[in-house]
């Protein structure tokens, strides 16, 4: 099990196939009320190396969906219809048919997932090493000392002090430290898949660039497969490759970065960008989606975002559009997206999209000065 | 210390007042730890109780040393100066002498380990008695504490994973249901029904702390005997305390299932035997070690009813006769045993939290 090097995962692309496959996959929990539907048929492929940036609204279902890879959803939560697909080293496994200790194995080898509010992610008993070692144990590792210098490596990685880390109890640590610590652990058995719920919420703004550099060095030098879930459009741009936007539950654009930032073709893409604060616009420039989310237990009819959108007619309200090819490797669930380009068209995203460049750009200087 | 020393002063001064600072240093140093404060916390707070045992005893009008007095003339038609000096012998202290003499020999008696003599049975020295009945004490309320903190955690553990569910629901009635009944009731439904209706137990046997002819030593015999003896006071104690600690133990358990360190355990793919004992059971426990070290201090007092009941000679027993017979030095030496468990299990239970749980930082 000694892996002397950081063993990254550049040569796992399997020929293109997509180490993890969701079909059709619906998520709800049971409530007194009656069914919630927090996750509706959503259909993704995250290719090999690529960062799959979920966004959308609390209670959109990017967590849900997060969760339900790794099958950690309450008890009360049912994944059912659908297949979610694993691939790795040429074999294939539905998740969602594991026994009770194929999953246990599979969770933080095979995938990783890195918690919001990393403040509470320690057993507060426990030393960081403690931890670790609980972790790489459950795996089958037997070998302490080179579990202990994976760790060093990992934490040196993510820019901390490994003598002062290792033997601390998580509450002597730092709220950044804990995250990079949990992102450090997060690697610790060369997972193939991370998946990171909203990484840098709950931390102050030194802290989140800190935690943005180590995620872009991790997809860009070692380019690592993840999924960001995050309601941050300015970290979304940064890091991912592709976006996938949720609504209600489902997916209602998914494309590459640069055409959901500059083309987006659904109207709460265009409202989720229009609504980014700006740091030279003035507030009456600030654009707010009207309503709020629906109510998933007693969802609206035909297309669910009716109720709040611009572009909504009749058809809308009667029917729910499918996703559909807007673009290349650009889909969007909307009858209207053509009503949605000609709107851009009269009135082009500048302050919205400049925000997030300005993000982009202003990381890019960064980097050049460090 | 390198502000304390100038170039001016002369080399042996300046090696001097290094040496005095840092022997002020030292000592400031031991003052402030952690442990030698809090030591001095629970000496100074038995001083306290034992200053207004003193007090009371005394101050208080129609004292137990003037009543006593009063029943010496009485019964035994002894003169004032006699019985004044019978009772002055019991209590162990000088009655002539002013209080704040008298207050300081009952202290330095104190100190010695002087509690004063037994009334009821004259020549025995309150100390001793102690020493002859505590330990019985402690050795069946001792048990039954450890066996009920245990059986409690455990089943509070259990309760809460399967919460909701059928087993949850009968012992979550069975732990209301014990521990709403007064342990001497428990107690007196144990005789009745085990002893006397079922005849399951031989009740008579079993009272007292060992069977005639025994003798404490370290074989088996005799452990059986003991056992035997305290069998019925450790159940009392367990059946009545146990229901407390499963509910403490299931609510606390509840709570930590839902932290995100468990959720990032499950994560992390560790197995579920040591998420259950090291990420939940250890966490739930931990404010119960409050509690469990408060119930040690009140060992010695809650054994009062309960040895009662079961005749069983220990501290609760000694202090019941010594009330009926109104036997002040006894009285006086038990409560002020009492209080000083509850401070030392307090100190006991200070010193053991910041080893329990890392974040209280100790010092």
């Amino acid at each position: 099990m000694t892996k002397g090097k950081l063993d990254w995962q550049m040569d796992e692309h399997q020929n293109g196939k997509a180490p993890l496959s969701l079909q059709n996959v619906h998520v709800s929990y049971a409530t007194r009320r009656g069914k919630v539907q927090a996750v509706r048929n959503v259909t993704l492929d995250l290719h090999a190396g690529e960062s799959l940036a979920l966004i959308g609204e609390s209670g959109s279902g990017k967590t849900t969906l997060g969760l339900a890879i790794v099958r950690l959803l309450p008890e009360t939560a049912q994944i059912s219809p659908g297949v979610i697909l694993y691939r790795r080293d040429g074999r294939e496994v539905d998740i969602l048919k594991l026994d009770r200790n194929e999953m246990r194995e599979f969770r933080w080898r095979d995938c990783a997932m890195v918690f919001q509010a990393a403040l509470n992610a320690f057993n507060p008993v426990l030393k960081i090493w403690a931890q670790a070692w609980d972790t790489a144990k459950a795996h089958g590792w037997h070998d302490k000392e080179a579990v202990r210098r994976r760790l060093v490596e990992l934490l040196e990685f993510v820019q901390l002090d490994p003598k002062r880390v290792i033997d601390a109890y998580p509450h002597e640590l730092s709220g950044g430290m804990r995250q990079r610590v949990l992102l450090a652990l997060s690697l610790l058995l060369n997972p193939q898949v991370l998946i990171l719920d909203e990484p840098t919420t709950a931390l102050d703004i030194i802290t989140q660039r800190t935690i943005i550099k180590l995620l872009r060095k991790l997809k860009e030098d070692q380019g690592f497969t993840m999924i960001f879930i995050s309601h941050d459009l300015a970290i979304a741009a940064e890091l991912a490759d592709r976006v996938a936007t949720m609504y209600a539950g489902r997916i209602v654009e998914l494309g590459a970065s640069e055409d959901i930032f500059y083309r987006p073709r659904h109207p709460y893409t265009l409202g989720l960008i229009r609504a980014v604060p700006t740091v030279t616009g003035g507030f009456e420039q600030l654009f707010s989606i009207p309503g709020s989310p629906p109510d998933l237990i007693d969802l609206p009819s035909g297309c669910k975002f009716h109720p709040r959108c611009a572009f909504a007619t009749d058809r809308c309200k009667l029917e729910e559009p499918e996703l559909e090819e807007v673009g290349p490797g650009h889909t969007a669930a909307c009858w209207h997206w053509r009503a949605v380009e000609e709107e851009l068209q009269r009135n082009p995203l500048h302050r919205g999209v400049l925000s997030v460049l300005q993000a982009i750009s202003f990381n890019a200087e960064e980097e050049a000065v460090s | 210390m390198s502000t304390s020393s100038t170039s001016a002063m002369a080399p042996e001064s300046q090696g001097r007042i290094r040496s005095d600072v840092s022997t002020v240093k030292g000592l400031r140093r031991v003052a402030d730890n952690f442990y030698v404060r809090r030591v001095a916390k629970a000496l100074f707070t038995v001083w306290v109780v034992s200053t207004i045992i003193f007090f009371l005893i005394r101050l208080l009008p129609g004292n137990p040393i003037e009543q006593y007095i009063a029943r010496l003339i009485e019964t035994q038609g002894m003169d004032y100066e006699n019985a004044r000096m019978q009772a002055a012998a019991l209590f162990a202290i000088d009655l002539d002498a002013p209080l704040w003499k008298q207050y300081l020999d009952y202290l330095l008696n104190l100190l010695r380990g002087n509690l004063g003599v037994s009334i009821t049975s004259p020549g025995t020295t309150v100390t001793s008695i102690i020493a002859r009945f505590l330990p019985w004490t402690i050795f069946s309320v001792g048990i039954g504490l450890i066996l009920s903190f245990t059986v409690g955690i455990l089943l509070g553990l259990m309760m809460a994973y399967r919460r909701e569910g059928l087993l949850d629901h009968i012992l979550t009635i069975f732990a209301s249901v014990v521990s709403s009944i007064p342990n001497y009731l428990i107690g007196i439904l144990l005789v009745v029904w085990l002893g006397v209706q079922w005849k399951v137990l031989p009740i008579a046997q079993m009272r007292g702390t060992l069977s005639p002819g025994v003798t404490p030593s370290f074989t088996f015999a005799f452990l059986y005997d003991a056992l035997f003896h305290a069998f019925l006071p450790i159940v009392t104690y367990v059946l009545t305390t146990v229901g407390t600690w499963m509910l403490s133990m299931k609510g606390s358990t509840i709570g930590t299932l839902g932290e995100d360190f468990v959720t990032v355990a499950r994560a992390r793919g560790l197995k579920d035997w040591r998420i259950t004992t090291a990420y939940v059971g250890r966490n739930a426990a931990l404010p119960l070690f409050t509690q469990l070290t408060i119930a040690i201090g009140f060992v010695v007092g809650g054994s009062f009813l309960i040895e009662t009941i079961f005749q069983y000679q220990g501290i609760g027993y000694v202090l019941s006769g010594a009330i009926a017979a109104r036997d002040y030095p006894v009285m006086q030496g038990v409560f002020l045993i009492i209080t000083m468990s509850v401070i030392f299990a307090n100190l006991l239970a200070d010193f053991l939290y910041g080893w329990l749980d890392p974040r209280i930082k100790v010092g």
